[in-house]
């Protein structure tokens, strides 16, 4: 008779518990007493034995699992039984319930053209955080959805990965998409008179319906998140900029009217054509030809001089929903100088869009001389950005509020939007960065100038 | 004007419709003349038309099948009757390689307008060899259609609908339901080919069958209905053709599907449709089509034994909570 290892209750208090690590493999063997995985409780980490002598016949939850005390995590061959006859009656391996962990990056859509690329060459001139390549990194496990739950997520915006799956194994079926959907219907309605207060935003926040309030009395769901190759990538090099380039930062806040009102009025004519400009266009065109009059912000550090490079290439951060893993990636907007600010606006758009459903390329994330990051359109004030190497500066940019301000010496209604430099002191100084702040300053608050 | 008839009446009377309208009908089988029908199918029908059109065979399915097969291409429109499908395996050859190919292998010259006709399915302790479901094994074949009414007024429409077509059909019935009374129309009527009907309408998960299961569905959506689930059973009627878009619309509706065959499940009608229904509502449904069939083991002759071996009411409920996940 096979014997069936449970999570053991390892103390009195616990619920669930990790396995850490797996001591044996499959077909082993293994004596009463050995320690056959180390396993993470609330309290601690601790050494569970077998009691029996037997082959490990399967492995039923794999290491990095946080699994209920009584699961079974693996079976075990008593000395008269086949192994692989046990291994192929008993359950297949546990996946993990996906809702309970983050899944990671883009396990359920297939790769975009990206090649599989795992760390870049750091000496490579491609950028920190762009190396998010669209790869299913090992340990990379499949939502588990059934097609009307996924369908009806889908056409409500309900975020999937927020959701427990009540189905077998996890699964999310449609009773808890409509849960959701209910819940999200209630607290949105709650949420909406206080939707008026928050600043103006440059693009209007929708509000998500699963970004609900968790029901009373529901607790965290406890775990470890696997992290993906591209993410430990992105995590190792920010590290390495924020700890190797000395950063400082500079602030500037500028009068948008004049950008707004020229926004509104392009955009209402453009209309007809398809064309929505955002503000962050207009910067991305600003700050390029603010680059043309400070060479030093289209540079990188190479050790014993500062290589300036000749096209102006002007990455912009997106932000990368869960099913694509999260994080950031940049995508280059390439000879932004030399472009119009249509081909800009439509460029950054495709860019956005791909980055958040197939993913970008190497080339489309590689190249970028100068980063723009705008959290504006969350409606925050201002905040201060890591540089992407090997560029020497990146932009900040919060949201255009409506002030009190003054103008002629009288105090008016008013925009102005923050906007903040961190910069490699080593190649600019902070003299270099008040002056390029005053070049782009004054092409935004003369936005004409940014469509010649 | 309807009245209560039993099935095996409706079956007589389609008959008989049919032999009055196209002289050309005939009626040939082992006992359906002289003893008026081994089940009573065809009682009265030797003193009505006589022995040149009600004519009793010996005990020899591959002779009359094959006789039948041959007067078709000829052009008549037999009407076959074989005591039991499971005899129908001993004229295999005849109607699986002579019927449903005659077209196509004749490049169009013979036609086989043929109804083979017979009591399909555990007849109650019949033991294993005369208790054969044969919609699996024959609904493979191209160039035949196979119907299996489920109450008498389908009895009678679908018989004569199955006289009239030009292709071979089989038509499956089933001794248990030979004494079913229903209410038939006087009128002349005809069920057409491809039709499903939903036999009750709801919301909660869709129960899809053919023939005698459908009591056994019917009475599992009362059961269900109090735990609050509210299945809709619909009756395919025709195997072939098979009426895909009315399942369809159904899981579209309820996202869940039970189909019920009382065929073994190898390899079966039931696996057919439930591969249909996979590809067509993939992005409907919230579970995989579960199917329910008789086990996959021969009929036992022991009553308790059989009564348990067939898609009965219980394995029907506890399929339909399993796919709803409320088991």
């Amino acid at each position: 008779m096979s014997i069936e290892i449970t999570m053991p209750r390892l103390s009195d208090t616990m619920e669930t518990g990790s396995i850490l690590k797996w001591n044996v493999g499959e077909g082993d063997s293994v004596s009463a007493g050995d320690a056959v995985a180390d396993i993470e409780t609330d309290k601690a980490t601790m050494e569970m034995q077998v009691y029996d002598d037997g082959t490990i016949a399967r492995i039923l939850v794999p290491e990095g699992q946080t699994v209920e005390v009584g699961t079974p995590i693996a079976v075990l061959a008593e000395k008269d039984e086949d192994p692989r006859e046990i291994a192929a009656a008993s359950a297949p391996p546990l996946e993990p319930a996906p809702a309970a962990q983050e899944p990671a990056p883009a396990a359920q859509e297939a790769p975009a053209a990206a090649p599989a690329v795992p760390a870049p060459d750091p000496t490579a001139s491609a950028p920190t955080p762009a190396t998010a390549a669209p790869v299913p990194a090992a340990g990379a496990e499949r939502l588990r959805i059934s097609p009307v739950a996924r369908r009806l997520a889908d056409e409500h915006g309900i975020d999937v990965s927020l959701l427990q799956g009540s189905g077998p194994g996890g699964r999310i079926i449609k009773r808890d998409v409509m849960g959701a959907l209910e819940a999200g219907r209630e607290t949105a309605a709650a949420l909406v008179p206080s939707a008026a207060a928050v600043a103006v935003p440059t693009t209007p926040v929708e509000l998500s319906p699963a970004a609900a309030v968790p029901p009373a009395g529901v607790r965290l769901e406890p775990g470890l998140v696997p992290l993906s190759n591209a993410r430990q990538t992105i995590a190792r090099r920010l590290v390495e900029s924020k700890t190797t380039i000395p950063h400082y930062q500079v602030t500037v806040t500028f009068n948008v009217d004049p950008l707004l009102d020229l926004r509104r009025v392009l955009n209402e004519q453009l209309a007809a054509q398809g064309v929505k400009l955002s503000l962050n266009d207009f910067l991305i065109r600003g700050c390029a030809l603010a680059i043309h009059q400070h060479p030093e912000f289209n540079a990188s550090w190479a050790g014993e001089s500062i290589e300036i490079h000749g096209e102006v290439n002007i990455g912009i951060a997106v932000a990368l929903p869960p099913e694509r893993g999260g994080g950031l990636v940049v995508a280059t907007i390439r000879q932004a100088d030399r472009r119009g600010l249509r081909e800009i606006s439509a460029e950054a758009k495709h860019l956005a869009q791909k980055a958040r459903t197939r993913g970008l390329t190497i080339d489309e994330m590689a190249g970028s001389t100068f980063t723009i990051s705008n959290l504006g359109m969350f409606g925050v004030d201002h905040f201060t950005a890591i540089i992407n190497p090997p560029n020497s500066a990146i932009l900040a940019v919060g949201a255009a509020q409506e002030l009190a301000v003054v103008r002629d010496g009288q105090i008016v209604i008013g925009h102005e939007m923050s906007a903040t430099l961190s910069l490699d002191h080593r190649i600019i100084d902070g003299a270099t960065a008040a002056q390029f702040l005053v070049s782009l300053r004054q092409l935004v608050e003369n936005p004409a100038t940014l469509l010649v | 004007m309807a009245r209560i008839i039993e099935f095996r009446d409706a079956l007589r009377e389609a008959m008989s419709e049919e032999m009055r309208r196209d002289p050309r009908v005939f009626l040939m089988g082992e006992e359906v003349a002289e003893y008026d029908g081994a089940y009573k199918v065809s009682r009265g029908m030797l003193d009505e038309f006589g022995p040149r059109r009600v004519i009793d065979t010996p005990i020899s399915e591959t002779a009359f099948a094959g006789l039948g097969i041959g007067a078709a291409m000829m052009g008549l429109r037999p009407v076959i009757e074989f005591m039991s499908w499971s005899f129908s395996l001993v004229a295999a050859d005849q109607i699986l390689n002579n019927a449903p190919k005659m077209l196509y292998m004749s490049g169009g010259q013979f036609g086989c307008p043929i109804v083979f006709r017979g009591n399909d399915g555990a007849g109650g302790q019949l033991g294993s060899t005369h208790s054969w479901c044969v919609e699996s094994l024959y609904a493979n074949v191209p160039g035949l259609k196979m119907a299996i009414p489920f109450d008498a007024y389908d009895a009678k429409g679908l018989l004569k609908t199955a006289i009239r077509d030009d292709s071979p059909v089989f038509f499956l019935e089933s001794e248990r339901l030979l004494s079913i009374k229903g209410e038939v129309p006087e009128e002349e009527f005809v069920v057409a080919f491809g039709e499903a009907l939903v036999r009750r309408p709801g919301t909660g998960c869709t129960v899809v069958s053919f023939g005698r299961p459908l009591y056994f569905c019917l009475e599992a959506a009362t059961i269900l209905a109090e735990e609050g689930i509210d299945c809709e059973v619909i009756d395919g009627r025709t195997i072939r053709p098979l009426d895909l878009a009315a399942i369809v619309r159904s899981v579209r509706k309820t996202n869940y599907c039970v189909v019920v065959d009382q065929s073994w499940p190898f390899a079966s009608v039931g696996a057919e449709i439930a591969a249909q229904v996979h590809k067509a509502c993939f992005d409907d449904l919230d579970n995989h089509v579960v199917r329910v069939h008789s086990d996959d083991v021969p009929a036992p002759y022991s009553y308790d034994l059989e009564q348990q071996m067939l898609p009965n009411t219980r394995k029907i409920c506890e399929a339909v909570r399993s796919v709803t996940y409320n088991a």
